[in-house]
């Protein structure tokens, strides 16, 4: 079949591509202090999770640009409209909250028709906890967890092996609230630094670890590799 | 590639809309879990806008090989509502004097119903049922980036896994044809499954069984004693619906010939031409229609001299052997 042959192709210009990218867009970023997203530690049990936590007000802020995710697929197309998005992040005990915050001025929160989709946000680590991993949703040899919210109030703990291979695992353990801010979006995903390793990455005794960053507007039927994402890894640091 | 094909063909001259296959499709697989609003199977009438509303507007199929990325997912106005009706209420209950839906209709399925177009008395409409095309380069498929769809190796079948859809609506955007549905309570893509359950036990699908015109024939591409093969290949009298959407359908239709009398001239005398322009017709079925129809017409003439024909034998389908080998 044509199409098969041409998807083909794509499936190799993208591994050119991100062969090509490789050397910068996987590494550690190249300055100190560079994308990097610093938790702030406080004793357990204080309370992060709902976005209007007073803990959130002395949390650093770090903005985090966007751009539009590599299409691993002849149907993704599109410019997506989310450019940029405010992360902080609370480290509560062994709890690890997540908080954040971006521009979406028409709230997608049902799928009540059709051909509506629903905002969305998503916080992706390396299984493995190294940046050696693509960014671009793993590989078949370095998988990537992914945290994922939608406006429905559901929360997705995900496993992902490149494109196209986003699969639920169950978790009881992450979870999400958010509320509407303004003419936009504020979300804290929540989860413990330690689960089984088949449900999760393992966050405990670490410095650091990579993080990317993914938003979805609804409004504009963004969804699947739809999307504006971080293309470098990021790093939490701890 | 599928091993082998199963494939189906509709004669439009026998099809008296009577949505009984529609109704066959809906009881057994639509009227429960989110699919109230689908019609798998659909009877609609041409010229009309058809089901989904202007699915011929809605883009998608390919354009050189390449998937075409300009398809639309069709809101549910387009679909139609599912309307609740106060039955039981009026007639068990004595409540009010009217049955209603319980909401106004905007659309629905064969929303244009015998409309068709032209002038009385020289108007004319046929019926066209459509299912999924099963196609043998389908859009749906290549569109999907989860390869949450897979073509049956055994027959041919196309059909989504539910286990792998996430509900993106690629698919529902690429097929040219509008017969990919989203499932607004599971948050996944359903469609026509040819009744495989059905066909794995020996059975027919349910839209070719409960046919009450007997339209429908049924069987494998590849089967020389079947009628698919007969019609399709043999007397090339059955063809593919908008096959430049370059899915490569599965299902091929008997174009409508004398399915109305010929036009009436101002006089009142019939006219020396079909009802129907051959160009309307083209326009769904392509350039081999012609041919198609001067087959058609010429062994149906042998029949009217009593002449035996081993084609309007096949059409008639004496038997459902005759018409899909079971």
């Amino acid at each position: 079949m044509k199409l098969v042959r041409y998807a083909k192709k794509l499936s190799l210009l993208m591994l050119c591509s991100a062969a090509a990218l490789g050397t910068t867009a996987w590494a550690a970023p190249a300055e100190t202090g560079a994308r990097t997203l610093s938790a702030l530690s406080v004793k357990a049990g204080v309370d992060a999770k709902s976005p209007g936590a007073a803990v959130w007000k002395q949390a650093p802020v770090t903005q985090v640009d966007l751009q539009p995710a590599f299409p691993g697929h002849p149907s993704i197309v599109g410019t997506p409209a989310t450019h940029r998005l405010t992360a902080q992040a609370v480290q509560a005990g062994d709890m690890l909250y997540v908080r954040l915050r971006w521009t979406d001025k028409t709230a997608n929160t049902d799928m009540a028709d059709t051909d509506r989709f629903l905002d969305q946000v998503a916080v992706q680590f390396p299984l493995s906890g190294e940046v050696t991993t693509t960014p671009f949703m793993g590989d078949g040899n370095n998988p990537v967890n992914i945290w994922h919210w939608f406006a429905d109030g559901r929360t997705e703990n995900l496993f992902a092996q490149g494109f196209g291979t986003a699969t639920p695992v169950a978790s009881k353990e992450l979870t999400s609230s958010h509320a509407r801010n303004g003419d936009g979006w504020d979300v804290v995903l929540a989860r413990p630094l330690v689960v089984k390793s088949d449900e999760g990455v393992v966050l405990n005794g670490r410095k650091s670890v990579p993080v990317a960053f993914a938003a979805w507007d609804g409004a504009g039927q963004e969804r699947d590799g739809f999307k504006a994402v971080t293309l470098e890894w990021w790093q939490l640091q701890f | 590639m599928s091993q082998r094909q199963l494939a189906y063909v509709f004669d439009l001259n026998k099809c008296i809309g009577c949505h009984t296959c529609t109704m066959a499709c809906k009881q057994l697989w639509t009227n429960r879990k989110g699919r109230e609003y689908m019609y798998w199977n659909n009877v609609e009438t041409r010229p009309g806008m058809g089901y989904p509303k202007n699915w011929e507007q809605k883009g998608g199929g390919f354009k050189d090989g390449v998937i075409r990325t300009d398809g639309k997912i069709p809101p549910m106005a387009d679909y139609g509502g599912v309307w609740e009706y106060n039955t039981a209420d009026v007639l068990l209950k004595g409540k009010g004097d009217q049955v209603v839906p319980h909401e106004k209709p905007t659309y629905g399925p064969n929303w244009d119903e015998d409309e068709g177009t032209g002038q009385f008395p020289n108007n004319h409409y046929f019926y066209m049922p459509r299912i999924c095309n099963h196609c043998s380069n389908p859009a749906c498929l290549a569109a999907c980036p989860r390869k949450a769809i897979y073509k049956r190796e055994e027959d041919g079948l196309v059909v989504v896994d539910q286990e792998r859809c996430r509900g993106y609506r690629y698919c529902v955007k690429a097929c040219p044809y509008g017969k990919v549905y989203f499932n607004l309570q599971t948050g996944k893509s359903e469609k026509c499954i040819g009744c495989y359950p059905r066909v794995e036990k020996g059975e027919v699908p349910a839209c070719v069984k409960q046919c009450s015109g007997r339209i429908r024939f049924w069987g494998y591409r590849d089967d020389k004693d079947g009628p698919i093969y007969k019609l399709v290949d043999k007397w090339k009298i059955a063809l593919p619906l908008h096959a430049e959407y370059g899915t490569e359908p599965n299902v091929f239709y008997v174009p409508p010939i004398n399915v109305t009398p010929p036009p009436f001239e101002e006089d009142g005398r019939l006219k020396d031409e079909p009802r129907i322009p051959i160009a309307d017709i083209e326009a769904l079925f392509g350039p081999r229609t012609k041919e198609a129809l001067a087959t058609l017409g010429r062994e149906m003439q042998k029949r009217r001299e009593a002449k035996p024909s081993e084609l309007t034998d096949i059409l008639i389908g004496y038997t459902n052997k005759d018409r899909y080998g079971i």
